[in-house]
């Protein structure tokens, strides 16, 4: 049991719904923790949930893996009602939790081989073998996972995800928790499962990952999906164009800028022109070099993910990850 | 089959890789019966050590101090004639002592012929409240009547004959064994269980395990499997210091095996079904140890329970430990198959209603 290249299946299906989620509700007596969302994941995409802490991003991933019951609405995972069809469902998916741990006295080669062993999948030893080399474990097979990195475990995690050849892969803030050099190189194996044609749907807290990975986002916030779009779409429709930045122009260089009519933004020393027209950004530039600034540099930022939070949810970024 | 075979495997690699655990379940039990079997497996019944002050040093005196030491009741040991009888006592913390006084031999001779005004008297001293003085009391006792008997020339009228009812010649081991293994019956399993579910809960890998097809009765099934397996381990080296060290007889018996096996079911159901209550280790093992440590006492894996006062022995009739220890006490110990029959139905019961209560009531999901 070779991992296989889906593409194929993805080339067949393409624009198939691999998910559907209609009016999903989850209630608790003391607050709604998913309220009402409706999105459709399909087949061979990257599919992102993106939001803060608490938005309910896990709540609704664990209802489409059959951990939670929800109160209302519809939800359909390959075709099955969750509800009704839970036990066919789990048989063709991948699921890495979030804060996956691995079982601390087990090798990767002996937790792959278990795992497989749960889902009734015959799998050699060279099966296994192939699984963890796909995840990049080969040299830390026989390792316990108590001495695992924690980058390490989530691939252990992930190469237990994909024993069973799952059509749909769960993974559950799959880098929280981890060093750049760590999540990047997840980055990179999400990467490569996604050019494998791995239909996956994927949460997160970090605005670049989603934006790395994700061929479609639904930003979730207190509940709700409050918008959804691919990740430049978003861009373009909520991050507002371009933003011109004068580092080190101050307060003197703002005031100058507006004294000539132009609308600018002091944000610390530097001062943020924003244009929301790409036409507008050269003649824009030529006004500012016309203008006696003191400043350090000049340059274009394309709007991002964190630009649309900020619009969209009033979140703030700390230390790249999205504050509720 | 193939899922549970799967999840022994795996659980057992865990577990014998984990020291504690091991520990616990092959070296403890053993560590128990070496400890209480040189304590108890000695004599049949203590020797109390009894200090003797022999003030007279007569013939009759040493006589007297002979036949104490005849009964075996007793070990003599010598306190010096010149000394003060109570101080010495004192300074040397002796719980029970006896002074034969000066005269001792004079006073035995004038009682055979004026034995309405002469007596020869011993003196007794000590602890009351300790059992030593008891059993000292009793031996000083029953040598004074048999010297009465001689010098009045007479012979006691009430004799006692003894019959033995057990098969073979029992020994201390040969009793507490069998309350060993139900102890580990208990406490390996249980313990075990209740302090996963808490692990398990709290790193997730109910949920983990919720996203397979491993069924909830299965991963029960597997870890009994794996307990029952890991437990004729430990028993096996019990029966093996048991016999080496203590040359015990009790044998394990084809229903001892079952009950070995009924109980692991029991305890590994029991676990889970502590498990429903548990959220993290800390309450794990303080939920196991208030029910684990009253049981393994009440249900007589150590003491008796006919040695009990009644009430407890109400209480201990009602716990699942109890019909394992007295089970396998009937049917490796005494040969008694029919009670054994009985306590194992018992605890196949218990079994039943703990593995479906636990499988029902454990939720692997969130809510």
């Amino acid at each position: 049991m070779a991992p296989r290249d889906v593409r194929a299946a993805r080339d067949v299906g393409v624009g198939e719904h691999v998910i559907e989620v209609r009016s999903l509700v989850k209630r608790y007596p003391d607050i709604t923790a998913v309220d009402g969302i409706d999105f459709d994941v399909n087949r061979g995409e990257v599919f992102s949930l993106l939001g803060p802490n608490g938005a309910g991003k896990t709540t609704t991933v664990e209802i489409l893996e059959g951990l939670r019951d929800p109160t209302a609405g519809q939800a359909r995972v390959l075709g099955e009602d969750v509800r009704s069809g839970y036990r066919r469902i789990r048989e063709r998916v991948g699921v890495l939790p979030q804060d996956f741990e691995p079982f601390d006295r087990l090798r990767p080669r002996e937790a792959v081989g278990y795992w497989a062993s749960l889902f009734d999948h015959a799998v050699s030893e060279e099966d296994v073998a192939s699984i963890i080399e796909t995840v990049g474990l080969a040299d830390r097979a026989n390792t316990f996972a108590l001495n695992l990195s924690g980058g390490e475990k989530r691939r252990l995690g992930i190469a237990m995800a994909l024993v069973g050849q799952p059509e749909l892969l769960f993974l559950d803030e799959p880098t929280t928790g981890l060093d750049p050099g760590a999540r990047r190189e997840l980055w990179t194996l999400i990467g490569d499962l996604k050019r494998k044609g791995r239909t996956i749907l994927l949460t997160t807290h970090y605005l670049d990952e989603a934006e790395q990975l994700a061929d479609d986002v639904a930003i979730m916030n207190h509940g709700k999906i409050v918008a959804h779009g691919s990740p430049s779409a978003l861009i373009s429709q909520f991050g507002g164009g371009t933003t011109i930045v004068l580092a080190g122009a101050g307060r003197g260089g703002y005031e100058a800028l507006v004294a000539r009519g132009i609308v600018a933004e002091l944000r610390g020393i530097d001062v943020l022109v924003h244009v929301p027209m790409a036409s507008q950004v050269r003649p824009m530039l030529a006004k500012l070099a016309s203008i006696e600034i003191p400043l350090t540099e000049i340059f274009t930022k394309r709007s991002t993910l964190e630009d649309v939070f900020l619009k969209l949810v009033g979140a703030r970024m700390e230390e790249g990850v999205l504050a509720a | 089959m193939k899922r549970i075979l799967a999840d022994v495997t795996a659980f057992g690699r865990q577990y014998l890789r984990s020291r504690v655990g091991t520990f616990f379940a092959l070296a403890f039990p053993v560590i128990l019966i070496l400890l209480f079997g040189s304590i108890f497996s000695q004599s049949a019944t203590p020797q109390v050590p009894l200090y003797v002050q022999d003030k007279d040093g007569t013939p009759t005196s040493q006589a007297f101090v002979l036949a104490l030491n005849k009964t075996t009741l007793i070990a003599y040991r010598a306190m010096p004639p010149d000394v003060d009888f109570v101080g010495y006592i004192h300074d040397h913390s002796i719980n029970v002592a006896l002074q034969i006084p000066l005269g001792f031999q004079d006073d035995v001779n004038r009682s055979r012929t004026d034995r309405n005004t002469t007596t020869a008297n011993v003196t007794l001293a000590g602890d009351q409240s300790q059992s030593s003085y008891g059993i000292a009391a009793s031996a000083v006792g029953a040598v004074a009547t048999e010297f009465n008997f001689r010098l009045a020339n007479a012979g006691p009228v009430i004799g006692i004959k003894t019959i033995p009812v057990s098969v073979r010649q029992l020994k201390y081991i040969d009793l507490f064994l069998p309350g060993i293994i139900g102890f580990t019956v208990l406490t390996t399993p249980m313990f075990g269980m209740t302090s996963i579910c808490a692990e398990y809960r709290t790193r997730r890998f109910f949920k983990l395990l919720a996203t397979t097809k491993l069924s909830k009765a299965e991963w029960l099934a597997a870890k009994v499997g794996f307990y029952v397996l890991l437990l004729f381990l430990s028993v096996a080296i019990m029966m093996l210091v048991g016999v080496v060290v203590f040359g015990m007889q009790a044998t394990l018996t084809p229903l001892a095996v079952l009950l070995i096996i009924a109980g692991t079911f029991e305890f590994t159901s029991l676990g889970m079904v502590l498990g429903i209550f548990v959220r993290d280790p800390g309450t794990g093992e303080a939920l196991a140890n208030a029910i684990g440590f009253p049981m393994m006492f009440l249900a007589g894996s150590f003491f008796p329970i006919d040695a009990m006062p009644s009430f407890l022995q109400t209480i201990a009739r009602g716990l699942p430990l109890t019909y394992i220890n007295e089970g396998l006490r009937a049917s490796m110990v005494f040969g008694n198959e029919g009670t054994a029959l009985t306590y194992l139905l018992v605890t196949l019961g218990f079994a039943v209603v703990f593995f479906v209560v636990g499988t029902r009531g454990l939720s692997w999901k969130s809510k």
